[in-house]
């Protein structure tokens, strides 16, 4: 984000408002009705309060939910792994079931920013804030994952695809949260990668591209070079059709629309997207058990 | 809007209640409200690491918490760690290795270089830079900073090969 | 008499003083100065870059809860007398220095507002309400538009943008130019930086109403600059102000200049009658705070078949944004790039031209090293360009072109004069430090893989530890040629020095402390330092321009043997021997041969507290203090050559700095821990020039690159090992011995690296002429030689 030094945004202090902490999800669902589009959940703070810093944000009410233990499980299921949308980065990182299941996850957040934030940060604040340059985002959509979202009339389940809808924008309304995130298990024998590039160690990417490789199934995705975290269809039947990865890898530069910032213009993106394409394909290739 | 509200802080073992606004931030807190200045304000937007403190003993950035989230935890600061006649490991070896020059990164880099000895893995030197890219200093060039660390968590880990 | 059998301070590698106050978080920052009913500025600033400013609508804000009063230039202005930054260069036009906007904003992060309330947090909340009305005025975004006549003058009384000019002339650059077997040119590009320094500025105004005494602490690197700047604004004594400058972190000179802020909290702890703070958040430091090496350099070298320096000619135009910044004027780094573009290389035809203009952008002021790494980026590009014309290498070109031993001192085609510092030595050490033949082997064996390697040199000279006899800027209303030092035992025996320098990391209170002790015979923890405060010295200015170690360092040793003899006289008397007997050894004063000893504080005690100890006409010359200057004349050459190697995926086109060895010569050493700590953070910093950091403004004067987001500075995984030698060649004129250094790795880092990625794309034709070499910079370059080859 680069951001235009505005009248009366200048200056780094929250503005005020009220702080108040849920016990339980339905409680803190029932604060957002309330306030009708007044209030912020408050979970690791990682992306809300630098907004809340910069004034970009001025919400009446923060509603703390960082110590709902609900949401901060990690559970075993028959058909995968559901994680509680207040797991912090770390949690996930230092979880053996996640190294050994989806050691995918593990490779992307290492390159979440820094200890310091991976310690708070948790998974739906990550996923709700929706960077189409951040990791979570993208592992959301090449996982497969399926998110609950918790509103006043109950939960109702959204594939990842359909979550993210534009950048920094999902399809939460006003008095939803995310509670958890179901990813299904890999296939058998899958190959995966992941790889980004950043300026610095940490940096939001420039672009990243992650691959799930095994047998007929193939996921390809991008972070970074989209206005959301895009799975490129085109890329993945082209592959699971034994086609070339440089035909991929075009596939890809055809379906992204990146944009042009301060770091990087939209075509060296458009260019980045297709090499780090043809890496994680030839590597999740390699990878396969 | 809204009033102030009474926060209870654990900070280096002492507890602290104060009147503030719930707005307050932690890095604020320490250093306004309780006169713990040795936490420093570089960015307020969770980039340079020099307001490091632990919650709990693992590192946080003090200028994205809020002062009330701390609450029922332990915070740490670097006041906590040792005494000009008594340094600590970590302390020690910045000292003999020049790890540090304007010192104003340094409070938040020891906080970091804490919590990094206390998971007690064994790094490499790409990877103990991985682990302090999220503190930035101006002066040193990091050189002297990964030595001492590096020398502290060898220490630390008993110096088996 | 020293004991020679003593083991020396100087060049032991001392572990500082300062760090157990600064390791358990006891050092003391402006911000963390706490003065009762303190009252806290928040600033509004201009949002646009260039604009009359019509009605300020501040009534809401005002009923604010917990405000003040809100300030602006009509309420303040007036108070004092606006500073003005002098010069004798010709055709040079001044800028007044006023704390809020007169009438007029010239960039956007210009103060315009300041709001006074309880807490920094009720100062904003009333800032975000103030509604001001601006007059849109035309908006010089660039250089080039600054020095034509398409825009009018921006600031009042000017005939035009350009604030000052000057020509170089040595030789006949033109007619030797034409005789060159080999002609390289191009035109250079360094873009804006700002330095960055951990600490925001932060400063903290106390008036005693009683005493009509302002205190000042500043977050400065030049406390004394600061307190005689304030004492002209306000009219009064310069015993009724003292600036202090605290721990202080970093500056790398952002905290060189007079700022405005200074002034407001000033003039508000004057009018208000309470102290006022006001602390600079990280998003002001990118917008307000003084940015500098924004330099289009167009240049050509031509040299002979052998590759010997015929002739150098250059058009520099500095952009020095919106003022001349105070003291320094905005000649500063633009004069410095013409100063310094010759090296250090035999070279007897050299026309230069240069213009420094001003622009709608924040104002230029110093960071480390000045014009220096401009001229070197462009006479280090040059030099390696027409090496590759003519099929040698890089390190034989320079070493052919130094300035040989029996050439020195050897005046260069600016009118500067190099000193026998070791130009070819540090080559040379350079050279074995990285591994010269074997880093070549190591390039051969990747392009035979296809990787992009590059090996890259920057060798380079500077002028450091000035005399009075060198200014900065002709004409500019300050002296920075002289430092004082008074040293004093007291009635303990403890030991006081008082220095007019402002220590902001490089150790100074270690350093100076190495070389009295060394004079005194006593440990560095017998000794106090003072700096970094007006009122414990008669004049001063501060620390910058690798200045302190030469003068304060060459003052310290004149007063701690002026102190020496004292001591030794009245020890004498008291052992009933001869001043030549006496030695001073770990503290103790000794007759030599004798077993009669004195502690210090048995002779401070005597000569104080003893009535009557010393006869009369004794004791008028008796008391244990000193106090000297020191005038080093002209300065000292201080210099280095960087080699880096860097590796380029071919793909991807990001840059990996992978190792970069320097080999500086800063004459005697006094701490090796601290000269290594100050290479490898200038070299760091240079990371950030050659790759990383740039401020960037658009056409409208916004600037874009307003948090450490998109300001983006090195951290520790995008800096490499680092192997440092230091030459050591005593400086012959200086007392110690010292070369000043602290500067060296911004101006020979960001050289070396470009020239090493030039190195590692020398296959595809492409010439690295800006810096920084960002991801994207490449890949346009990259598509551009491919667009060309088709």
């Amino acid at each position: 984000m680069h951001r235009q030094f505005r009248h009366g945004e200048q200056n780094v202090k929250p503005p005020p408002f009220s702080y108040v902490r849920a016990e339980s999800v339905e409680h803190a669902v029932t604060l957002l009705r309330q306030h009708d589009g007044e209030a912020k959940l408050l979970a690791g703070g990682q992306s809300l309060m630098p907004m809340l810093n910069f004034r970009l944000l001025a919400p009446e009410v923060l509603i703390d939910i960082s110590r709902l233990d609900a949401l901060r499980r990690i559970e075993e299921t028959a058909g995968g792994l559901t994680i509680g949308a207040g797991v912090r980065h770390r949690q996930l990182l230092e979880s053996p079931i996640v190294a050994e299941r989806f050691p995918l996850l593990g490779e992307a957040m290492t390159h979440v920013a820094h200890l310091a934030i991976r310690n708070r940060g948790t998974i739906g604040g990550s996923i709700s804030h929706a960077d189409p340059a951040a990791e979570l985002p993208m592992m959301m959509v090449l996982l497969d994952a399926v998110i609950d979202v918790t509103g006043p009339d109950g939960v109702r389940q959204v594939e990842a695809a359909e979550f993210f809808e534009a950048a920094l924008t999902t399809c939460l309304e006003e008095d939803e949260m995310v509670t958890a995130i179901h990813l299904p298990w890999l296939p058998a024998g899958a190959g995966t990668a992941f790889t980004e590039i950043a300026r610095r160690h940490g940096d939001f990417a420039l672009a990243g591209a992650g691959a799930v490789i095994a047998g007929g199934d193939v996921r390809i995705a991008v972070m970074g070079v989209h206005d959301t975290p895009l799975r490129v269809a085109a890329a993945e039947e082209i592959i699971a059709g034994n086609g070339s990865i440089d035909d991929a890898v075009a596939a890809v530069r055809e379906a992204i629309e990146p944009n042009d910032d301060l770091q990087a213009s939209a075509d060296y993106r458009r260019h980045l997207a297709g090499v780090l394409v043809g890496r994680v394909i030839r590597l999740a290739m390699e990878r396969r058990a | 809007m809204t009033g102030k509200i009474t926060i209870c802080l654990k900070v280096n073992g002492r507890t602290y209640e104060r009147l503030a606004e719930p707005r307050i931030l932690l890095s604020d807190f320490l250093r306004h409200e309780i006169n713990r200045t040795g936490t420093h304000v570089g960015c307020e937007h969770g980039v340079c690491g020099a307001c490091t403190v632990l919650i709990d003993g693992e590192s946080v950035r003090s200028c994205l918490t809020l002062a009330v989230q701390a609450e029922d935890t332990e915070v740490t600061t670097v006041e906590g760690l040792g005494e000009v006649d008594d340094l600590n490991l970590l302390q020690r070896k910045f000292r003999e290795h020049h790890a540090l020059q304007c010192g104003f990164c340094t409070p938040g880099m020891l906080m970091t270089a804490t919590d990094i000895l206390s998971r007690r893995q064994r790094l490499t030197e790409a990877e103990l830079r991985d682990a302090l890219s999220g503190n930035i200093c101006r002066c040193t060039g990091y050189e002297h900073i990964v030595r001492a660390v590096a020398e502290a968590l060898e220490e630390t880990l008993g110096g088996q090969a | 008499m020293t004991s020679d059998l003593r083991p020396k301070l100087i060049g032991a590698r001392v572990q500082r003083v300062e760090d157990p106050r600064l390791l358990t978080g006891n050092g003391e920052y402006v911000d963390d100065i706490k003065l009762p009913d303190t009252l806290h500025v928040a600033i509004l600033r201009s949002d646009h870059a260039h604009a009359v400013i019509g009605e300020i609508d501040k009534a809401d804000a005002e009923a604010m809860p917990g405000v003040i009063g809100i300030f602006t230039g009509a309420d303040v202005n007036g108070l004092i007398k606006a500073p003005t930054a002098f010069s004798r260069m010709p055709k040079y036009q001044a800028t007044p220095l006023t704390p809020l906007a007169d009438g007029r904003v010239r960039y956007v992060g210009e103060p315009v507002c300041a709001v006074v309330a309880e807490s920094r947090y009720l100062a904003e909340d009333a800032a975000a309400l103030i509604m001001v009305d601006y007059d849109p005025l035309p908006v010089i975004s660039r250089a080039e538009d600054a020095a034509s006549d398409g825009f009018a003058p921006m600031h009042e009384g000017h005939e035009s943008n350009i604030l000052v000019q000057r020509e170089f002339r040595k030789g006949d650059a033109a007619e030797a130019m034409a005789g060159a077997a080999a002609r390289v040119s191009s035109r250079f590009r360094m873009y804006r930086r700002t330095p960055v320094p951990m600490e925001n500025r932060s400063y903290l105004a106390d008036y005693d109403r009683g005493r009509r005494k302002l205190t000042l602490w500043s977050s400065t690197q030049v406390p004394g600059v600061i307190r005689d700047a304030l004492a002209e604004a306000f009219d009064v004594p310069g015993s009724r102000v003292r600036v202090v400058a605290p721990d202080v972190g970093g500056g790398f000179g952002s905290k060189t200049s007079l700022y405005p802020e200074e002034l407001l909290v000033s003039i508000l702890a004057r009018k208000l009658g309470q102290p006022v703070k006001w602390t600079s958040d990280r998003l002001e430091d990118l917008t307000a705070t003084s940015q500098a090496f924004d330099e289009t350099v167009t240049a050509e070298l031509g040299v002979d078949a052998d590759g010997r320096l015929l002739a150098l000619t250059a058009e520099i135009l500095g952009d020095v944004g919106a003022q001349s910044i105070y003291p320094w004027t905005a000649a500063l780094e633009p004069m410095q790039v013409a100063g310094f573009l010759p090296g250090p290389y035999v070279l007897e035809n050299y026309a230069a031209s240069v213009k420094a203009v001003a622009t709608n952008k924040p104002p230029g002021g110093p960071y480390r090293g000045v014009g220096r790494p401009a001229a070197c980026f462009v006479i280090e590009r040059l030099m390696d360009m027409a090496a590759k014309e003519l099929g040698m290498d890089p390190a034989e070109i320079r070493r052919r072109n130094f300035v040989q031993p029996d050439q020195f001192p050897y005046r260069i085609g600016s009118g500067i004069v190099w000193d026998r510092s070791g130009f070819t030595e540090g080559l040379e050490g350079a050279i074995e430090a990285i591994g010269y033949e074997a880093l070549k082997a190591e390039r051969e064996t990747a392009r035979a893989e296809g990787r992009w390697f590059g090996i890259g040199f920057a060798s380079y000279a500077e002028l450091t530890g000035l005399g009075s006899r060198m200014s900065a800027a002709p004409g500019m209303p300050i002296n920075t040629g002289t430092e004082t030092a008074t040293i004093a035992v007291d009635a303990t025996g403890a030991i006081t020095a008082t220095l007019g320098i402002a220590d902001h990391g490089q150790g100074l209170g270690t350093t100076m402390r190495q070389i009295i002790a060394d004079e005194l015979g006593v440990g560095v923890d017998d000794i106090t330092v003072v700096q970094g405060d007006t009122d414990a010295i008669t004049h001063s200015t501060g620390t910058y321009a690798s200045r302190s170690t030469v003068l304060a360092g060459g003052a310290s040793h004149l007063a701690a043997r002026a102190l020496r003899e004292k001591i030794a006289t009245a020890a004498a008397f008291m052992l009933d021997v001869t001043p030549g007997e006496i030695d001073i050894n770990d503290g103790l004063v000794e007759a030599v041969g004798t077993n009669k000893r004195l502690t210090l504080a048995e002779v401070g005690n005597a000569v104080y507290s003893e009535m009557g100890r010393f006869p009369p006409e004794m004791r008028q010359d008796l008391d244990l203090t000193a106090t000297r200057f020191y005038d080093p004349q002209f300065g000292t050459t201080s210099s280095a050559t960087h080699i880096a190697a860097v590796e380029i995926d071919p793909e991807t086109l990001m840059v990996e700095v992978k190792r970069i060895a320097i080999a500086e010569d800063c004459g005697r050493v006094i701490n090796p821990l601290i000269v290594d700590g100050q290479v490898h953070g200038g070299v760091a910093q240079g990371i950030g020039v050659a790759l990383y950091e740039e401020v960037i403004h658009d056409e409208n004067g916004q600037c874009l690159s307003a948090s450490l987001v998109d300001y983006v500075v090195p951290s520790a995984p995008e800096v490499p090992p680092m192997d440092v030698v230091h030459i050591e060649a005593v400086a012959e004129g200086t007392e110690g011995g010292y070369r000043g250094m602290g500067e060296g790795g911004t101006i020979g880092a960001p050289a070396a690296i470009a020239n090493a990625i030039a190195d590692a794309l020398a296959h595809l034709g492409i010439e690295i002429t800006e810096v920084p070499v960002t991801p994207e910079r490449l890949y346009r370059l990259l598509k551009n030689a491919e667009a060309s080859r088709a």
